[in-house]
């Protein structure tokens, strides 16, 4: 068995430990056009925020590959995938077969067309070496383009450095595709008393200065800045998969099965390259974070290791951590608006509980929860994430979903009338104690 | 692997597990006395829930916290599968508070540091299945739900 990995992130990596937890001997090629290995994208903001060194970035350690036997080729771009005769080429000509192919190339930091985008002082945030430009970065005064995780993590870090910044976003509230317009307010008031200017609701229409940048203009005020930080998003790396014909989404992501397999036969997708069924909107989506990153590379390891495992599906997952000062965790879709693939029988409901430093909120869509925002009180977000994941009915036990005491414990009559559901040892010991 | 197990018989729900897990494991002085006026407060790893059942963490088969974790600061135990926050590595994005199914991993926001049981890796016996004073923890084989029954 000769296996071939494109990618050296989270899905990449996550696979490589799968299939070798059932192959110990088979040879394993990795490819990634990143010169650094295992290093975290997620923890980019902060190395930017001075935070943590360019060591204590990585998630695996420096000699992992040895450890797991995998020929590591970093800084090596596959050019060309063909599923027919299983082999793939890399830029400098060299050619390898494979039996099994990871497609987890990952995404791409979207650079908007404004005009003098390609200005000096200009990056978006995504590889390393987009960290190390914005880290080098001279000058006082930024200005971060889209108020999404990496955009407020960016303008935050960059704060903490001293540097004055500014976060602009299109659309009418800060993380839009995160938290609703309520928990978006307390996320911004902690953002502003950060000493962070905010525009929402204004778009950049063109950079100023000459070689350098020397400002933005937006459709209602030009702010004179010294550097740059776009974070307007990212699009699947889907060019290989294209090259190779293999199958995309509506949201150009490759299309993949329950066992992660793509329209190809033993050519498998997995992390942000990959689009897969989202539970919360019971539609193809693309979720590009880190856990269902980890969970997909995962099971893509699994099934081309021979153990046929299959994937529930993807579900938003958001966390912004200590950056604002209070916790607020988001997951599945934020708002029953949100569910563009409803269909008319569908009955959706929302629930929101408000206190002065906390907010919490479900989503369900006939019964079944497929949203949750929790700020300020989260350590019980985990349970949320679960009864999603699982889609079991609880629109009966709403008072205890929203009460403050709630702990797993209570939910075991949930679990039990679904008990084929929770099949996991850890569910099953727990029900056996008949409370 | 082992787990603990709780007989809801004998759990009376008197927090002890609490309290000495707040003050052996959680605590700089451990000292009971002294424990309780730390700042910040100690905080315990084992949560008495419901009515009344001591809950830890379950130490997952195929745990969410693992995969959610950006950098590795979640770790299992190769030996006893046991699974662990390496302290100095943790940055605190609450990724595993996230995804945690039980809901007892702590985001505590004073110790910048995600706080979940261990069973008391590095002492070799759970302190809260030590002091219990009605014997209602005790470490036992996990099950194994695949065998079938007839």
């Amino acid at each position: 068995m000769q296996y071939v990995i494109i990618g050296g992130s989270a899905a990449a990596i996550s696979a490589v430990e799968s299939i070798r937890s059932l192959d110990r001997e088979a040879r394993i090629d990795l490819f990634s056009d990143e010169e650094t290995p295992l290093f975290s994208r997620v923890l980019l903001p902060y190395y930017v925020a001075e935070e943590l060194s360019k060591p204590l970035l990585n998630f695996r350690t420096a000699d992992f590959f040895d450890e797991n036997r995998v020929t590591a080729h970093m800084g090596v771009k596959v050019t060309d995938l063909d599923p027919k005769k299983k082999t793939v080429r890399t830029e400098e000509g060299k050619e390898y077969a494979f039996d099994k192919l990871l497609l987890a190339t990952g995404g791409k930091a979207i650079v908007p067309p404004i005009p003098g985008v390609d200005k000096e002082g200009i990056s978006t945030l995504k590889t390393m070496a987009d960290a190390e430009r914005i880290y080098n970065m001279k000058g006082s005064r930024a200005v971060v383009i889209g108020a999404g995780s990496i955009g407020v993590e960016s303008c935050i870090s960059l704060t903490r450095r001293g540097i004055k910044a500014t976060l602009l976003e299109q659309l009418g509230q800060v993380m839009p595709t995160v938290f609703d317009a309520e928990g978006a307010a307390i996320v911004r008031q902690r953002i502003e008393d950060l000493g962070i200017e905010v525009f929402t609701g204004e778009k950049a229409v063109r950079f100023t200065g000459d070689r350098h940048v020397a400002g933005v203009v937006t459709d209602n005020r030009e702010l004179p800045c010294d550097m740059v930080v776009l974070a307007v998003g990212v699009r699947p790396s889907a060019e290989l998969a294209v090259q190779a014909g293999l199958t995309l989404g509506d949201m150009k992501g490759v299309r993949v099965d329950e066992t992660m397999m793509t329209g190809a036969r033993d050519i498998y997708a997995a992390g942000d390259v990959a689009e897969t069924m989202d539970i919360a909107r019971n539609t193809w989506f693309l979720n590009a974070i880190w856990p269902c990153a980890f969970e997909q590379g995962r099971i893509a390891g699994l099934n081309m290791a021979g153990q046929q495992t299959l994937y529930p599906g993807s579900y938003r997952r958001n966390s912004i951590g200590n950056f604002i000062g209070i916790p607020a965790i988001s997951m599945g879709v934020t708002q029953a608006e949100s569910c563009a693939m409803a269909s008319a029988e569908d009955e959706f409901r929302e629930i929101r509980v408000r206190t002065k430093d906390s907010y919490k909120k479900l989503v369900l869509r006939n019964g079944k929860i497929v949203g949750a925002i929790l700020v300020g009180q989260t350590q019980k977000a985990g349970l949320m994430s679960m009864l999603l994941k699982k889609q079991v009915y609880v629109a009966d036990c709403i008072p205890l979903l929203m009460s403050d005491r709630l702990g797993f414990m209570d939910l075991l009559p949930i679990l039990r009338r679904n008990a084929d559901r929770f099949s996991e040892p850890e569910y099953k010991e727990l029900m056996d104690t008949g409370l | 692997m082992k787990v603990l197990m709780v007989d809801k018989e004998k759990c009376t729900g008197c927090h002890q597990c609490e309290l000495w897990c707040g003050t052996e494991i959680a605590s700089a002085s451990r000292e009971m006395a002294v424990a309780i006026h730390e700042r910040p407060q100690p905080v315990p790893r084992v949560y008495v829930e419901g009515k009344p059942f001591a809950l830890q963490c379950r130490h997952c088969e195929s745990a969410p916290c693992l995969d959610a974790c950006p950098n590795g600061t979640m770790r299992r135990d190769p030996e006893t599968g046991l699974i662990y926050v390496n302290e100095p590595t943790c940055i605190a994005c609450w990724m595993c508070v996230m995804v945690c199914p039980f809901g007892i991993i702590n985001p505590s926001s004073s110790l910048k540091v995600a706080v979940k049981c261990d069973r008391c890796r590095s002492m070799g016996y759970p302190i809260c299945a030590e002091i219990c004073p009605t014997g209602a923890l005790s470490v036992v084989e996990r099950k194994d739900y695949r065998k079938k029954k007839f």
